[in-house]
């Protein structure tokens, strides 16, 4: 868990410090960490919030970023599932990448879901990772504000999405996916409300879906890979 | 940046987003499953929507495409990806892609 800590407390310095230099008002910033809660579709809606962006396309593209959260709610949910829906919805808020990864390698061999040993581990680490983020977090919104807006402190939130970005490209699928959309993304940058974004996603997940139905070997390795992958990250940092 | 109306209603939406996606799975009925090809197309919406983020904010300048020797911020994206694709170190990326945008802004 040590490790991890020091990672989730990078990852939210430099959200809390692209946050406040992207525009927002530090009071903001804190509103939306301590509410929102999900680092990456906080800075993925940055730049469309600093440009005033139609609503709809923010909460849209939030949304996609976070699909990931579905898979792993469905691949967890049995260790949940006898719970009262108020507990359930609690631990689906605090589901996030890290905990998920955590959790699912922990029990992927106890036949047995959903025990009190298995909760006391997820609410352990699920409130280590809460507190160490949102306090990193108003930290980097603290420290944000005072800088010179010319240091460029706005690419640390696009290095941020890169971190998240690049251990998901690893088989030919997502590589064609995500060649196609950045293509289609930046030529279409000039069309009204942001709709480019959608439309180079769209485009991105066909030709991924299209690419792995082509070649059985570029199958998914499943929800608890995808986790580890982005786990990963805090291992060696 | 939008007035303070416009920013409460972006952050209660996407509050709303963040507990429905984590929520989901743990709120619905047992019987009802995530079918394989619908997990599919989720499985590879979220790198498309952050590859569509990353390019339209630093391949772009002005609503227009921006690829270009002068971009400085494409070469650092560049240096960091790299980095990190190496060494899967976060800090080490973030250092080294702040790194070659400083160096950068400040030399030309």
């Amino acid at each position: 868990m040590a490790p991890l800590s020091v990672a989730i407390a990078v990852w939210g310095l430099v959200t809390g410090v692209a946050m406040v230099n992207s525009g927002l008002s530090i009071t903001v910033a804190i509103v939306m960490t301590l509410t929102v809660f999900a680092g990456s579709a906080q800075l993925a809606v940055l730049p469309l919030l600093a440009t005033s962006a139609p609503l709809p396309i923010v909460w849209v593209t939030a949304l996609l970023v976070n699909l990931r959260f579905v898979i792993f709610a469905a691949a967890s949910r049995k260790s949940f599932v006898m719970l009262p829906w108020q507990q359930r919805m609690l631990a689906g808020y605090l589901n996030g990448d890290l905990g998920f990864a955590l959790f699912s390698r922990r029990f992927a061999d106890d036949p047995e879901r959903g025990n009190p040993v298995q909760w006391g581990y997820f609410y352990g680490g699920a409130v280590v990772n809460w507190a160490v983020w949102m306090g990193s977090s108003i930290v980097g919104i603290l420290l944000g504000g005072l800088a010179p807006t010319d240091w460029g402190l706005e690419l640390g939130a696009y290095l941020a999405l890169l971190a998240v970005l690049i251990p998901m490209v690893h088989r030919l699928p997502v590589v064609a996916g995500v060649l196609v959309t950045g293509l289609i993304a930046v030529a279409t940058v000039n069309f009204p409300l942001r709709l480019g974004l959608l439309l180079a996603v769209l485009a991105g997940v066909g030709v991924a879906v299209g690419v792995e139905s082509r070649r059985p070997d570029g199958q998914s390795h499943g929800a608890v890979a995808m986790a580890a992958d982005i786990a990963d990250q805090g291992e060696v940092a | 940046m939008g007035s303070t109306a416009y920013l409460i209603a972006a952050i209660v939406g996407l509050t709303l987003v963040t507990i429905a996606t984590r929520s989901s799975f743990f709120m619905l009925p047992a019987r009802i499953e995530l079918p394989g090809n619908v997990e599919r197309a989720l499985r590879y919406a979220p790198a498309c929507a952050l590859t569509a983020i990353i390019t339209q904010g630093v391949l772009a300048r002005n609503h227009q495409p921006y690829v270009s020797v002068h971009n400085y911020e494409m070469w650092a994206i560049v240096a960091a990806a790299l980095v990190f694709a190496k060494t899967r170190n976060m800090i080490a990326m973030i250092v080294v892609g702040m790194a070659v945008f400083t160096v950068l802004r400040l030399s030309f």
